[in-house]
């Protein structure tokens, strides 16, 4: 990719589906983030939670939806910045499809940035949302 | 530091200003290869490490744990711990293999009553990545609800 010159406000970013969040890599990402907390691989212990059978993802696998909708559209070092709020949990067995709306567009330590809306959405409603910015002059 | 579980208001603003111990922390092939993969994407080229690495290795770099910032929060247990949101910046590519120096503390805390009445504490911290010639290559800013 060398760049996107047409992109403006408003353009919508192709968007970017994980259709069955897996609780296999839930577990994967338990071990690599040497995260203890059980509500991401064991079913019986969220019951307590009012979420019986079922495991959370993790936070950063929700935003990782995002940057791959984001690499995707401008390449694999576009990020800049992530500035995100997480609302609801995602589940595992959920099919999750991130979003985004470029808001603008500035030259910063000459590259050519734009900053966007960006969301996941499950059902039609925002699990995630935030801002990210990204460069479009790269790979 | 010793904190005990269920932290007095007086307890918890006195985390602001604690310093993690600082460290080093070098991003391996593999480790890289199956976090991308959990994302559901191919690897990335050029060693570039996936932006969301930005989680677990600062915590680790900077020479704390989920499990350590979670006993400092005071809590345990499922259901305890809720995100709240991330701010991380990235200043230069981060790739494999090259070991980068973190540094960072617990930058705010504090207690609200949620959207729901419940009384709920909020913690932040901040951990910056160095490359190898000292300059910095990205900053997280992480905000946690920790819930009594």
């Amino acid at each position: 990719m060398s760049g996107r010159d047409d992109v403006g406000p408003g353009d919508e970013i192709p968007a970017w589906t994980m259709p069955f969040v897996d609780p296999a890599r839930m577990r994967t990402m338990a071990a690599i983030l040497r995260d203890p907390y059980p509500v991401h691989w064991d079913r019986a212990g969220n019951a307590a939670l009012g979420l019986p059978g079922r495991v959370i993802n993790q936070g950063p696998l929700n935003l990782g939806y995002i940057v791959n909708m984001l690499l995707a559209w401008a390449g694999p070092s576009c990020v800049r910045r992530l500035t995100v709020s997480f609302g609801r949990p995602v589940l595992d067995g959920d099919e999750v499809t991130a979003g985004g709306r470029v808001s603008s567009l500035a030259v910063v330590d000459g590259e050519r940035r734009a900053t966007c809306e960006v969301w996941l959405d499950r059902d039609g409603e925002h699990v995630v949302t935030g801002t990210a910015v990204v460069v479009l002059d790269g790979r | 530091m010793d904190v005990p579980t269920g932290l007095t208001e007086t307890q918890l603003h006195s985390l602001v200003g604690h310093r993690f111990a600082g460290g080093r922390y070098r991003i391996e092939h593999w480790e890289n290869w199956l976090l991308t993969e959990c994302t559901g994407r191919e690897p990335l080229p050029d060693r570039l490490v996936h932006p969301i690495v930005l989680f677990h290795v600062p915590i680790l770099g900077v020479g704390t744990s989920i499990t350590e910032l979670f006993a400092l929060g005071g809590v345990a247990g499922a259901g305890s711990v809720g995100l709240e949101g991330y701010d991380w910046e990235y200043f230069r590519p981060l790739v494999e293999d090259v070991e980068y120096r973190m540094e960072g503390g617990i930058v705010a805390a504090e207690r609200v009553t949620d959207d729901t009445g419940r009384v709920v504490d909020k913690l932040a911290f901040e951990i910056s990545l160095f490359d190898t010639d000292d300059q910095i290559a990205a900053r997280i800013t992480n905000r946690w609800v920790l819930r009594r």
